[in-house]
């Protein structure tokens, strides 16, 4: 290859890292939403988010079969599939913390130690879960998103650039759920108290707020956002295991810390440049290095480059360099 | 004698041996400016914990109003008319003022999923109706100015009101004041003695204050409670209490009963 044709494959890696770094920016909110108001890095957060890719893709199964469809438009269907995953992995996330998070914080443990080996159990039972699931109605665990034409589309764009329909609508539905929660967060009653609480739960409830009914709400909403961007990794992918979360979520959850941890803006920013590092190494790093790195090296590279803007900026783009008060 | 508005029966607390508040029992009248004093840590701030829902308490009663409030949680005491400040000041630092005051408005504003998501009427009429409170109580804290600013950004007397005006978007019956006068020049202890009885007059609150500074205490006070070690040794009017022999004595030590007259400050 020339210096002129990996100019040339530049727009289509950058638009391509968009599309990942759209559903990476999705999942690292639910990180970094419930990091604010309970300091608890939710490992099971990855599983929530899996469960919403293999809601959307039983939608899809379910009332999408092309020779009987129960909905035909698949636009309505992909409509139909992002809610149910909404309420699906939104209300997975509420229960996880009722049952797993709640008890401990009522019992008043200050270890945050405890919460968090608690996260990374319910992740694996989550993946268990799914897995007897998957054995169960598919007889194996790998699970195929069907593919339809008009999803698949393909649009010629400036600079030799193409992008499918699929990733036109991921693109339109991520930009959404993002400004409407950026509107939530910041203009409503609700969004007020979850940032009250983030800031100060003690204070909080003094003002009338009950802690516990916003730490539910948190989950809801993170939940919700994971599993649509669960289906819309699943439409982008087709593939889906059990364990499809696990990768995404750890580069959901360094997008999260690159970020700034607890901060809204810094979770999108973050996830969005995790997207470019990704596609972007994958990309080049065969060119660059003769081959002798393939493109399996890019997750390296991108959690290279990672832990060198941690070393000079350990709180994140965003974060708060805070002090500990003495 | 006018309704009751706050009687605490023989309420005690213990962190592991420690007593930190041992059977107190006071009453506070409606309407009434009541203060709380004594040397530090006599548990001034654990009592305030105590009736506010932070802490329950090992035995005794609270009752507000009638009702009996004895273990509730934070945010129902704060939800059913008690707001407080606190000693520390504890604003949402990297909110704008007029937002911390509309987060003590919460449970006073009306909004479903449904009205958020649909821009109902009613949404924008319950939005325009909390930041018309807002400012209004911010006014009235003469912060009206400085709403679109984060609180950070206040100077410490104004965050001390700022706290005060949060509090009242509760809408409360009665207010707790944890050292209001803490940190402020006499210029603004005087001006916050003024705010303070006209929150009692025009609002017609229940006061119930901790301060350090006697020359306020002293004037605002209707009556006067003084803790020591956890333990209530004197109750009275603001004259009584001040030339009580226990008090001076928790003050100032053993013996300084007989040589001070009681008439300054002791601090």
């Amino acid at each position: 290859m020339t210096l002129g044709d990996l100019v040339a494959i530049l727009p289509q890696t950058v638009l391509e890292g968009l599309l990942l770094g759209f559903v990476y920016a999705m999942v690292a909110l639910g990180y970094t939403m419930v990091y604010g108001v309970l300091g608890l890095i939710n490992f099971a957060h990855s599983e929530v988010f899996m469960i919403g890719a293999v809601i959307g893709l039983e939608v899809f199964r379910f009332w999408g079969n092309p020779a009987a469809p129960v909905i035909a438009n698949p636009f309505l269907l992909l409509l139909v599939a992002l809610l149910f995953a909404a309420v699906g992995s939104g209300f997975m996330a509420v229960l996880v913390e009722r049952f797993a998070y709640r008890p401990l914080r009522k019992r008043g443990s200050k270890n945050i130690l405890v919460p968090m080996i608690t996260a990374i159990g319910v992740s694996f039972l989550l993946q268990d879960l799914t897995r007897i699931y998957a054995a169960l109605r598919h007889n194996e665990f790998n699970m195929q998103y069907r593919t339809y034409e008009a999803l698949n589309q393909v649009f010629e764009l400036p600079f030799q650039t193409t992008i499918q329909m699929k990733g036109v609508l991921i693109i339109a539905v991520s930009v959404l759920m993002l400004i409407g929660l950026t509107y939530l967060v910041n203009r409503t009653k609700l969004g007020k108290a979850i940032r009250a609480v983030s800031q100060d739960m003690q204070t909080a409830a003094l003002m009338g707020i009950n802690p516990d009914v916003i730490i539910s709400r948190t989950f809801l909403i993170g939940g919700a956002l994971g599993g649509v961007a669960g289906v819309l990794f699943g439409l982008l992918y087709t593939n889906i295991t059990p364990y499809s979360g696990v990768l995404p979520g750890l580069k959901a959850f360094t997008s999260a810390v690159l970020g700034g941890i607890g901060n809204i803006p810094g979770a999108m920013v973050g996830g969005l440049i995790l997207g470019q590092l990704e596609t972007l190494s994958g990309t080049y790093l065969p060119f660059l290095t003769n081959g002798n790195f393939g493109t399996e090296y890019k997750d390296v590279f991108a959690f290279l480059t990672l832990v060198l803007l941690l070393l000079f900026r350990p709180q994140g783009i965003f974060g708060q360099n805070v002090s500990e008060k003495v | 004698m006018s309704e009751l508005a706050l009687d605490v029966q023989g309420v005690t607390k213990r962190f592991g041996g420690l007593v930190a508040v041992s059977e107190v029992s006071l009453q506070v009248r409606a309407k009434e400016i009541f203060s709380v004093i004594g040397p530090n840590g006599a548990g001034k701030t654990t009592f305030f914990n105590l009736l506010t829902g932070i802490y329950k308490p090992d035995s005794g009663r609270v009752v507000f109003f009638g009702q009996d409030i004895t273990g509730r949680s934070p945010d129902w005491v704060a939800r059913n008319g008690i707001g407080r400040t606190f000693q520390n000041i504890r604003l949402f630092k990297a909110m704008t003022v007029l937002e911390n005051v509309l987060v003590g408005h919460h449970t006073h504003t009306q909004q479903s999923y449904f009205d958020v998501l649909l821009h109902t009427p009613r949404f924008h009429a319950s939005e325009r109706k909390a930041k018309a409170r807002a400012m209004e109580l911010l006014a009235y804290m003469n912060l009206d100015r400085r709403a679109e600013e984060l609180a950070s950004a206040l100077s410490y007397g104004e965050q001390r009101r700022l706290e005060i005006a949060r509090a009242l978007a509760l809408e409360p019956r009665l207010l707790f004041l944890d050292e209001p006068a803490a940190g402020m020049n006499e210029q603004e202890t005087e001006d916050l003695k003024t705010r303070v009885r006209r929150l009692r007059d025009e609002l017609g609150l229940t006061i119930v204050l901790i301060e350090h500074d006697m020359a306020m205490v002293m004037s605002i006070s209707d009556r006067i409670a003084v803790l020591e070690y956890g333990s209530k040794i004197a109750e009275g009017l603001p004259h009584e209490v001040r030339s009580n022999p226990r008090v001076i004595e928790a003050y100032l030590g053993k013996g300084a009963a007989g040589q001070a007259g009681g008439t300054h400050a002791p601090a």
